[in-house]
């Protein structure tokens, strides 16, 4: 028909094979009752309307498209649309949404029962309108043709019941002898002659009945046909449904599927067939397939900072598998010049934990380490080797060069490693409770082996220093102990004239009445060598600083201070380098002079004293010196004291001077 | 006894004032200078007497001396007296400059005209100091006595005479030895008159000799340069041989220039 082909046109994607269009061929033309003449409008419409709308179903492509198309043409062909409440029973998830009508594929339809009964009720041209547009396929309008050929041939239908219901023999004695084709009823033979009927035509019964037989006949057999198509056509929609639907997620499996595609065949050179085989491999591999395998390497940790002693450090490593280890072999030795990593270990240690505390090792040294794990199949790989540092030993503090004032402390030590170390740490606590744990103060990062810290004064500290190295700090050295009273500061015997001899304190500088023969020195030389002089080590602070020096009457003596850097060569207070009170005996008369750059006050002191104090005050540039017994300020120099200066000491004459420290200024000394 | 301020002037934050009075040892209306440092306003300060030379007044210490920054920092009180007795009437007090008006030599006389108004021993060492004491904020317990020439020989005597009373004495330039030099002859004898013996009591040097001991702290300067030196007025070297003998701690300063002329 032109309206199918029509419409085939208008579809124009690649068919599958099974799924062809539903022609109205299906229904003889001759057959067809004029009940269709609606549909084709409407069909026509249908296809217009589709084709008209091509922004349906986007998304899934033409193809989707074109089966909702087709799936509305059938509806519509069908009548589908006309029932609305075929859609709202109809659930089917395989149906894409993309606005497809819905069709009820095997649905036995209730109807209304009205409409059934009005149905039945129908005659003529109302019923024929109705129900022979086939407007129900399937059920629903199968049975009302059944029904109606049923009621051509014979009987009534219940009224209440969709079925039929055979006429009882008592009904044949009134049973219709001729069938009026224009009212499609069986009639009696006589009502022909009626006027009703007058105009029919009128056929025998048999005949009627025949005929309306093959007419059962050839409909059931067109439905069926129908039935089966719808199915066939219902299945490959839902195929497709389901095939799009899916296509994603098949696609995945497909791509795995693809991927894992392995060759199966593999031609076999020929000069390979030859080849005897080795199976001892594969005799292994299936040996270990029972056994354990051998572990893998296990993996040595860095040093953890500050882990390590003076003579132990502390080695850990990882295993990151889950093989089976019965122990650890740890092998190490110490790092020497020679090429690292090749050579073999000094010593061994077998744990079964993955750390060890290695001991009687050097301090301050680096050691190489590397672990194997081991199982019963065997060792496993060696690990990297790393590299731990014991901690180095502790350093010793010199006490006797503690040079200290009421506000600062300098100390040095010695380092106690022969090789480097990164740097000292100096820990002060105050001494007043020992008992009582007081805070600790460090200074750390010290890179030389002299410190100056910050004290407060008129206090008594402990100091101990430590080292430190990558592995850690060393312990503490001995204690030393300082006090923040007054000055101390020590005779340097490394300025001192050859004819001076200090004491094993470093306090007393005594010439003897016997000459030494005066020794070789250059003038480069740190010594004094005019002068009969020592020079003391005061701490490089400024402030203020106090120190008594104990003579006798009868000394010549110069005492005062000095820049460090004062010729040597020269007498004390010749030179603007150096200040000093110098006391001369003679012709038992003392002469006391002040002396700086050769020019001293002439000043006469009438009580010679026996104990000198010295006041060094940075703050207001003075130097005065006292009469300590008499609390007697003797004089005070103005002096600028541009660098640090040290305490200086001359015998003019054999005897012997003593350097008193750490005694806090008196108070007269405080008003100058 | 009653004080009237004579004068106030502001200074270095203290203040300067000049006061009379009555004084009972001189008979006679007495000025004295007396300088308040900053520190006086909360609390007690230590008391620094000032003995001028001859021919001056309370006037020239406070007018040439620039001693208030130094007694400001300090925080001293610094009195100044007269250097004799005024106004008295006395035949002969103004004939000579070294000797009557301007000139009391810090004894007390015990010869006439001159033993009614003229003892300024007592005056300085008993009046003054109770009449400070009790007007103005000074530690009674702390207290030194200075002075220059004439006036140095009393801070001398003063202290020497008074073991304990004095924490400190200076002297610039002091007469050392009166008994020994003609400024000293001409006063004592006029005050003292002829015995010798009398004049000692006055004489540093001499007391020096017979000192108990008390701790003391005696700091001399000395101009080089001073005419009256030379002239052999002041006679420290004597002082001096006489203090080191007797271990009295003295620092003596021979200062390049001359200091005269206060």
């Amino acid at each position: 028909m032109e309206e199918e082909s029509g419409e085939e046109l208008g579809l124009d994607r690649s068919t599958p094979k099974d799924f062809h269009f539903y022609h109205m061929d299906l229904y003889d033309s001759e057959d067809r009752l004029h009940l269709f003449p609606e549909e084709n409008t409407r069909m026509r419409k249908v296809v217009q309307a589709e084709m008209a709308n091509e922004s349906r179903g986007a998304g899934d492509g033409k193809a989707q498209r074109d089966l909702q198309e087709e799936v509305d043409e059938l509806v519509h062909l069908y009548g589908l649309e006309d029932d609305h409440e075929l859609g709202d029973e109809f659930v089917d998830e395989n149906i894409p949404r993309t606005g497809v009508s819905e069709y009820p594929p095997y649905m036995m339809k209730r109807r209304d029962p009205a409409r059934e009964q009005r149905d039945w009720r129908l005659s003529g041209e109302a019923a024929e309108a109705e129900d022979l547009g086939f407007g129900g396929w399937g059920s629903a309008g199968q049975c009302q043709d059944l029904r109606e050929a049923y009621r051509y041939t014979h009987g009534r239908a219940s009224e209440e019941y969709e079925c039929y219901v055979i006429p009882e023999e008592e009904d044949e004695e009134e049973a219709a002898d001729v069938f009026c084709v224009t009212c499609k009823t069986p009639i009696r033979a006589f009502q022909k002659v009626f006027d009703e009927h007058k105009e029919h035509e009128v056929i025998p019964l048999n005949e009627a009945l025949e005929s309306a037989k093959d007419e059962i006949h050839k409909n059931m057999y067109k439905l069926e046909k129908q039935i089966i198509e719808m199915e066939n056509f219902a299945n490959h929609l839902e195929e497709v449904f389901i095939t799009v639907e899916d296509a994603v997620a098949m696609a995945d499996r497909l791509g795995k599927f693809l991927k894992t595609k392995t060759d199966v065949e593999i031609s076999a050179q020929p000069e390979f067939e030859d080849q005897t085989l080795d199976f001892s491999d594969v005799e292994q591999l299936m040996g270990s397939i029972n056994t354990i395998p051998a572990p893998s390497a296990p993996v040595i940790n860095p040093q953890v900072p500050n882990s390590a002693t003076g003579s132990s450090v502390r080695v850990c490593w990882s295993l990151y598998s889950d093989d089976t280890v019965e122990s650890y072999q740890l092998s190490y030795r110490p790092v020497q010049d020679s090429s690292p990593g090749t050579d073999q270990a000094e010593f061994t240690v077998t744990v079964k934990e993955t750390y060890c505390s290695v001991t009687n090792l050097v301090p301050n040294t680096q050691y190489e380490f590397w672990v194997t794990a081991h199982n019963r199949a065997g060792p496993s790989p060696s690990s990297e080797r790393a590299v731990y540092m014991t901690a180095p030993s502790p350093p010793i503090i010199k006490t006797k060069e503690i040079r200290s004032c009421e506000e600062a402390v300098l100390i040095c030590w010695e380092s106690g490693n022969l090789n480097p170390v990164d740097s000292y740490t100096v820990e002060l606590t105050q001494a007043e409770s020992p008992e009582a744990s007081g805070v600790t103060e460090s200074v750390v990062g010290i890179p030389t082996c002299e410190s100056v810290v910050q004290l407060q004064p008129g206090r008594s500290y402990i100091i101990y220093v430590r080292a430190l190295n990558m592995g850690g700090p060393s312990v503490r050295s001995e204690p030393a102990t300082v006090h923040t009273i007054g000055s101390y500061f020590r005779l340097n015997k490394d300025t001192c004239h050859p004819w001076l001899t200090i004491s094993e304190d470093g306090l007393t500088a005594v010439r003897s009445e016997r000459r030494t023969p005066a020794r070789e020195l250059s003038p480069s030389d740190t010594h004094f060598t005019r002068c009969v002089a020592v020079m003391g080590n005061l701490i490089p602070v400024r402030g203020h600083h106090y120190w008594e020096v104990e003579v006798d009457e009868h000394l010549d003596y110069r005492v005062g201070v000095a820049f460090a850097d004062v010729r040597k060569q020269e007498d004390l207070g010749a030179n603007c380098l150096s200040w000093c009170m110098r006391h001369t005996f003679a012709s038992s008369r003392h002469k006391y002079e002040f002396l700086h750059n050769r020019t001293t006050p002439d000043i006469r002191i009438t009580v010679p004293p026996k104990k000198i104090g010295i006041l060094l005050d940075y703050e207001h540039s003075k130097l005065s010196f006292f009469n300590v017994d008499l609390s007697q300020h003797l004089y005070t120099f103005s002096c600028q004291l541009h660098e640090f200066v040290h305490p200086c000491f001359s015998l003019e004459k054999p005897g012997c001077l003593k350097v008193h420290n750490g005694i806090s200024m008196p108070k007269h000394v405080t008003f100058y | 006894m009653a004080l009237k301020q004579i004068s106030s002037n502001k200074c270095f934050g203290g203040l300067q004032k000049v006061f009379e009075h009555d004084s009972v040892e001189l008979n006679c209306k007495m000025k004295f200078a007396v300088y308040l440092p900053p520190k006086a306003e909360t609390g007690k300060c230590p008391a620094l007497y000032w003995l001028s030379g001859l021919t001056c007044t309370e006037q020239n210490f406070i007018s040439k001396s620039g001693y208030h920054q130094s007694a400001s920092e300090h925080g001293l009180v610094v009195i100044a007296p007269d250097t004799s007795p005024r106004g008295c009437n006395i035949k002969g007090e103004d004939e000579s400059w070294d000797f009557g008006t301007g000139a009391g030599f810090y004894v007390d006389a015990t010869e006439d005209p001159w033993k009614t108004n003229y003892r300024m021993y007592s005056y300085v060492t008993e009046e003054l100091p109770q009449l400070i004491n009790a007007n103005f904020p000074v530690d009674p317990q702390r207290m030194s006595i200075f002075g220059h020439s004439m006036g140095g020989h009393g801070a001398l005597i003063c202290a020497l005479k008074n073991p304990g009373k004095y924490k400190s004495v200076s002297a610039f330039a002091p007469i050392c030895n009166p008994v020994l030099c003609p400024w000293g002859k001409k006063a004592f004898s006029g005050y003292l008159g002829t015995d010798q013996s009398k004049w000692k009591a006055y004489d540093a040097t001499h007391l020096v000799k017979s000192y108990p001991g008390s701790q003391l702290d005696i700091l001399i300067d000395q101009g080089k340069d001073d005419q009256f030196l030379l002239d052999g007025q002041l006679l420290p070297d004597n002082f001096i041989a006489a203090c080191t003998e007797k271990k009295i701690p003295v620092v003596f300063r021979l200062q390049e220039a001359s200091i005269r002329k206060l």
